[in-house]
């Protein structure tokens, strides 16, 4: 045992005299030292916080970069860096820009719009607010700015509200392409340091235009394993924890969860090109046979709602413009269903990356061969099998997916996952009066008359049976007792702002 | 198979050793390379999704993906590219964030390292040193973000040296107090009744995440003693080194427990004890007797957790190279995959070396000089109450099998959720409300039978290689430190989804430890005396092997086997999510830990239940040998 001993030995005898270089800045384990903000994310960035990838959220959650616009709570435009706009013609709008200064010291000018929106616009790939718009800046005077798109686009000064879009100082655009939004933005809080993929420091900016915030600064950890999170919440370690998975929901203090409906809808997704469901009647009795709302207090712990269509509680507007679907397809009795798959059996799929989607799909399955269909399964992660689902190799899918992207706008979603040529259309439809219907309502100006148009598309698709809404998910986010004002938004955009602090 | 070590001899091994650990790393990195190319799955796809995750796959999005990574150059080009750049310091970029790689591999590895140590920590140091410092001599690149690498890389480094601390150490002392028993006994020549080393083989089937999980819902949000997650000072180091320590030092402690009797059985004890030599001095020797046929299996149990353990790194949210490596296989993020695949075999060549170098300067020359006698267990009687264990274990596994198969384990009942056990359910309901009982009865079979065909696959495909010793060292170290998942996203890209591509891609990997026993043992048993004596007496090759070296390996690769069943279970479930595996709701062992873990807190029972039925069944296997040595005996 001699060499193990001395190892031990020498272990032990260095931990102290290296405790010091532990922590990359500072070892705040206790509460935050003068009021700063603990907060645990849950997607760890995968470009250094650059706006043109996932990790833009992240600065809008924090309130790190602002955006010429911002959304408000029913989802219109209101100012943001821009203070006012107006439509000049179809394709030209003009934005007065507010007087603001940069994390960097900067002044907030015409120019630096246009170079920030010139290099969203070059980015490679796109920023996918920008996917099906060309969009080019000018500065009209020091704080006036022209916008022009190609072809009309009624949505964009919600485009303009993305994150994707943030308004960052030259300062933050390398040559080769790389955006840092470290110290360059022009929210209340500024990225002091940014750790990897694990930690970051946010300061309190005192120079925000919208007076000082109220908590001196942020520390945020990233934590991507659910139930870390909501033990380091639990623990203390952390104010405020985001996505508490379902499973650990119900450990949490009463006082500390906090539900907010979400833009995200979970459905089946039937595949309309080949096998058994190119038949309508047999798509027909799939959606007989699924009930969304077994699952609602069972997999998701009660934290999601019954799905009233594709668009739920988080889309304020759909409710009271939902149409009703009519002239179904007649469901295939069981017996018809044995006729009718011809012994074949029904590939269900659905991937591992979100935690209630396979519970989900096994309480599917019963509900499927309750109605004469012979399941299996096909569970993996969806990198791996995201090429097989284009390529039609599944005859279902579990799926989850956020209806209201970057732009705020439903449309976006409705044409790339069900037209014809959508290239994420997993159902495979090609169906010409669900074309018809999401082409109005793309070329649709009027908001109010677009969200209905919306809700006519919405009714087409799901008269097709290429898709069966099973429930609009709720986050669940972690907040302790003693913080207040936090931003509870169902676009997952905002998180803390100028108002949150702790008690 | 050479009985002298003439100088010339040695030299050619040497070399023999070093082209196994050249090629076996080229044939490694050659097929890290080939992945994309393998797997038929679009890299541009991958890196898309891991950048931008809601992002339409539009064909103009994926073609200018494509051009930026350079994809259409192929894969050997590709390779020989990043080769290019290594000595420079240069491991390329990430596909994902366009940072370098080398900082992110550097930090995320000295991470992991520190999650392993111990007795090694002075060289494992200069190791992660060396790592850390390659980016240090390439000043020019620098972040994305535009900060400046090197101080963050190097205070990372010095952060994880720090905590080079733990799971070895954890590992050391619970190694000691499995064998403290023998030791003490035997050094004082009161060494009479057999042990089944129960307690080791409970404490070596304790799934890794499951202990994680629960260290850091009881100590860490429960008592608040350590930080639950997080990797910020000493006290974080302490739940997960726990977690990976324990069932390694019991696996290492259950496999010395056992080779330990022999050594207190030979001559020299007996004289030491007769001629009144402190009890230490007696135990000592028997140690460094033992030790050496045991240290091999540091690399495959201790080194390999650097790549290997990412679920304790996620439940702890620990920033290691096993996260690392995995999330960027998943996106196939080509450089960073490639080089920290090439960290983990230069560490896993480097701890061979170590570890040989140890056993040599311990065995010392009556290795060199084939005078080393060989171990051979003295005949202890088998406890009573062993036989009885074995039948309690036996009929309890019986029981729960008969009584599983008579239920359902498919039917969900959501209404009936994580209901506690009762007599309805007597294990209770998992989250979905079917049986557990169900599940577990329906899933043994087929657990144990692919376990075991795995386990025996492996151990035999090691003792064959193990006796090529210098062919194989090379090859073995390499495969040690590689995570099975690895080998995995290989065999998936190969087969696709497949009942028995987990299978395959744990037998790919699940052979080192028993290569590296068998070779370790080899090694002695042919510089003992007997060896000699035979030769001399016109003894061939065949009746070598069959009589003097096969008996000498099998049983201690046997036992070895054992105590790694449960963990083969484990890590044939960790598959699941590459489509590799039995698919669900079919019931599995693996699988329903692994489903019902995030209920663990809530409703214990749902994990409690598989994880006993794992102790038990490893504690069959291990008693039931050790009954089966006593009648051979």
């Amino acid at each position: 045992m001699r060499t193990t001993t001395r190892g031990l030995m020498a272990a032990l005898a260095l931990t102290p005299l290296l405790a010091g270089c532990f922590a990359p800045g500072e070892s705040d384990t206790g509460a935050g030292p003068g009021g700063r903000l603990r907060v645990a994310l849950a997607v760890p960035p995968v470009q250094a916080l650059s706006p043109y990838s996932n990790d833009a959220t992240v600065l809008s959650k924090l309130s790190v970069a602002e955006g010429l616009t911002a959304l408000d709570k029913n989802g219109t435009a209101r100012p943001g860096l821009a203070t006012s706009w107006k439509q000049d013609d179809d394709t030209t709008w003009t934005f007065e820009l507010r007087k603001a200064e940069f994390q960097d010291g900067t002044e907030l000018t015409a120019q630096a719009v246009v170079n920030a929106l010139t290099h969203a616009g070059a980015a490679k790939p796109k920023p996918r607010v920008l996917s099906d718009v060309s969009l080019t800046a000018e500065a009209e005077d020091a704080d006036t700015v022209t916008l022009t798109t190609k072809s009309p686009d009624p949505m964009l000064p919600l485009r303009l509200a993305s994150p994707a879009l943030a308004i960052l100082s030259a300062k933050a655009y390398a040559k080769d392409g790389a955006v840092s939004p470290v110290g360059t933005g022009t929210g209340p809080f500024e990225i002091a340091r940014l750790n990897g993929k694990t930690k970051a420091t946010l300061d309190r900016f005192d120079g925000y235009w919208g007076g000082k915030a109220k908590a001196p600064g942020i520390d945020v950890s990233w934590i991507a394993d659910g139930t870390a999170r909501a033990n380091a919440l639990r623990g203390g370690e952390t104010d405020i924890a985001e996505w508490i998975p379902t499973a650990q929901a119900k450990l949490l203090d009463k006082r500390t969860r906090h539900e907010v409906p979400s833009v995200r809808t979970d459905s089946l997704i039937l595949n309309t090109r080949s096998g058994m469901f190119a038949d309508a009647g047999l798509r027909a009795a799939a959606r007989a046979a699924v009930d969304g709302s077994a699952l609602v207090d069972s997999v998701f712990g009660g934290y999601a709602d019954p799905a009233q269509g594709l668009f739920g509680p988080a889309v304020p507007w759909a409710a009271g413009k939902r149409v009703e679907v009519t002239d179904r397809k007649e469901a295939a009795t069981a017996a018809e269903v044995k006729t009718g798959t011809k012994g074949r059996t029904l590939r269900l799929a659905t991937y591992t990356n979100r935690a209630e989607l396979p519970e989900a799909a096994t309480v599917l399955q019963q509900q499927l061969e309750k109605a004469g269909f012979t399941v299996k399964q096909d569970v993996r992660e969806y990198t791996q099998m995201e090429g097989d689902l284009l390529a039609g190799k599944y005859d279902a899918l579990v799926f989850s997916r956020v209806t209201l992207l970057d732009t705020g706008d439903a449309v976006d979603y409705l044409a790339s996952d069900f037209t014809s040529e959508g290239v994420y259309n997993i159902a495979g439809l090609k169906n010409a009066a669900v074309d018809k219907a999401i082409r109005a309502a793309a070329a649709e100006r009027d908001t109010e008359s677009r969200q209905e148009k919306i809700m006519w598309a919405e009714a087409e698709i799901l008269r097709t049976d290429a898709v069966v809404p099973l429930v609009h998910e709720q986050a669940v986010q972690g907040i302790a007792d003693d913080v207040e004002g936090v931003i509870l938004d169902p676009r997952e955009r905002s998180l803390i702002d100028v108002d949150t602090r702790l008690k | 198979m050479s009985l002298t070590h003439t100088p010339a001899a040695a030299r050619s091994s040497l070399w023999t050793a070093a082209a196994g650990r050249v090629l076996a790393g080229t044939a490694l990195l050659g097929a890290v390379a080939l992945l994309p190319w393998l797997s038929g799955t679009d890299p541009a796809r991958t890196v898309l999704r891991a950048r931008s995750a809601d992002q339409n796959p539009t064909p103009a999005e994926l073609a200018a993906v494509r051009d930026q990574l350079g994809l259409d150059e192929g894969p050997w080009l590709h390779l020989a590219h990043w080769l290019g750049g290594l000595p420079r310091g240069d491991a390329g970029v990430s596909w994902v964030s366009g940072a370098p790689v080398m900082p992110q591999v550097g930090t995320a590895l000295s991470v992991s390292l520190t999650l392993m140590l111990g007795a090694f920590a002075v060289t494992v140091l200069d190791l992660a040193h060396w790592l850390g410092g390659l980016p240090r001599g390439d000043a020019g690149v620098s972040w994305v973000s535009g900060a400046p690498v090197m101080p963050q890389v190097g205070t990372a480094l010095s952060v994880s040296l720090t905590l080079m601390l733990g799971a070895f150490a954890v590992t050391v002392l619970v190694t000691g107090l499995v064998c403290a028993r023998t030791v003490l006994l035997g050094s004082r020549r009161r060494l009479r009744q057999d042990r089944a080393g129960t307690t080791a083989a409970v404490l070596a089937s304790l799934p890794k995440f499951l202990l994680a999980s629960v260290l850091a819902t009881v100590c860490g949000v429960w008592w608040g003693w350590f930080p639950s997650s997080g990797w910020e000072g000493p006290q974080s180091m302490v739940l997960p080194s726990l977690a990976l320590g324990i069932p390694s030092g019991a696996m290492l402690g259950g496999m010395l427990d056992q080779a330990l009797p022999a050594a207190f059985h030979e001559p020299w004890a007996r004289t030491a004890y007769a001629v009144g030599l402190p009890s230490g001095h007696i135990g000592r020797g028997a140690l460094r007797r033992t030790l050496p046929g045991l240290l091999p299996q540091l690399l495959p149990t201790v080194v390999a957790l650097v790549g290997g353990a990412v679920a304790v790194e996620k439940i702890f949210n620990i920033p290691g190279l096993g996260r690392l490596a995995l999330e960027s296989a998943v996106a196939q993020d080509l450089p960073v995959l490639q080089t920290a695949t090439l960290a983990l075999a230069l560490l896993g060549v480097a701890a061979g070396i170590l570890i040989r170098a140890l056993r040599h300067a311990l065995l010392g020359r009556p290795l060199r000089d084939g005078a080393l006698p060989a171990l051979h267990r003295p005949p202890l009687t088998v406890p009573r109450s062993l036989r009885w264990g074995t039948a309690a274990c036996a009929l309890l596994l019986l029981t729960l099998v008969t009584a599983g198969l008579l239920r359902d384990p498919l039917q969900v009942d959501t209404a009936a959720r994580l209901l506690s056990p009762s007599g309805e359910h007597p294990l209770g309901t998992d989250a979905l409300g079917r049986d557990l009982l169900a599940r577990l009865g329906h899933g043994a079979l087929r657990t144990a039978w692919v376990a075991l065909v795995v386990t025996a696959v492996s151990a035999v495909t090691g003792l064959l290689l193990g006796m090529a010793p210098r062919a194989s060292a090379g090859p073995t170290e390499v495969v040690s430190t590689l995570p099975a998942v690895l080998a995995g996203l290989l065999i998936a890209g190969v087969t696709g989804p497949s009942v028995w591509g987990a299978a395959c891609a744990v037998c790919v990997v699940g052979w080192s430890p028993y290569a590296a026993q068998t070779a370790a043992l080899l090694e002695q048993e042919r510089a003992s005396g007997h060896i000699a004596a035979s030769v001399a007496l016109g003894a061939g090759r065949l009746h070598l092997l069959r009589r003097h070296l096969l008996p000498s390996v099998v049983p201690a690769l046997l036992r070895n086997a054992l105590l790694r069943l449960p963990t083969t279970v484990l890590v044939l479930a960790s598959l699941g999510f590459l489509g590799l595996g039995e698919q669900p709701p079919t019931p599995e062992w693996g699988r329903l830990l692994s489903e019902n873990q995030p209920y663990a807190e809530l409703a214990p029972w749902t994990v409690l239940g598989p994880a006993a039925a794992l102790v038990v069944l490893s504690v069959l296997a291990v008693t039931g040998s050790v009954l089966g040595r006593g009648k051979g005996e």
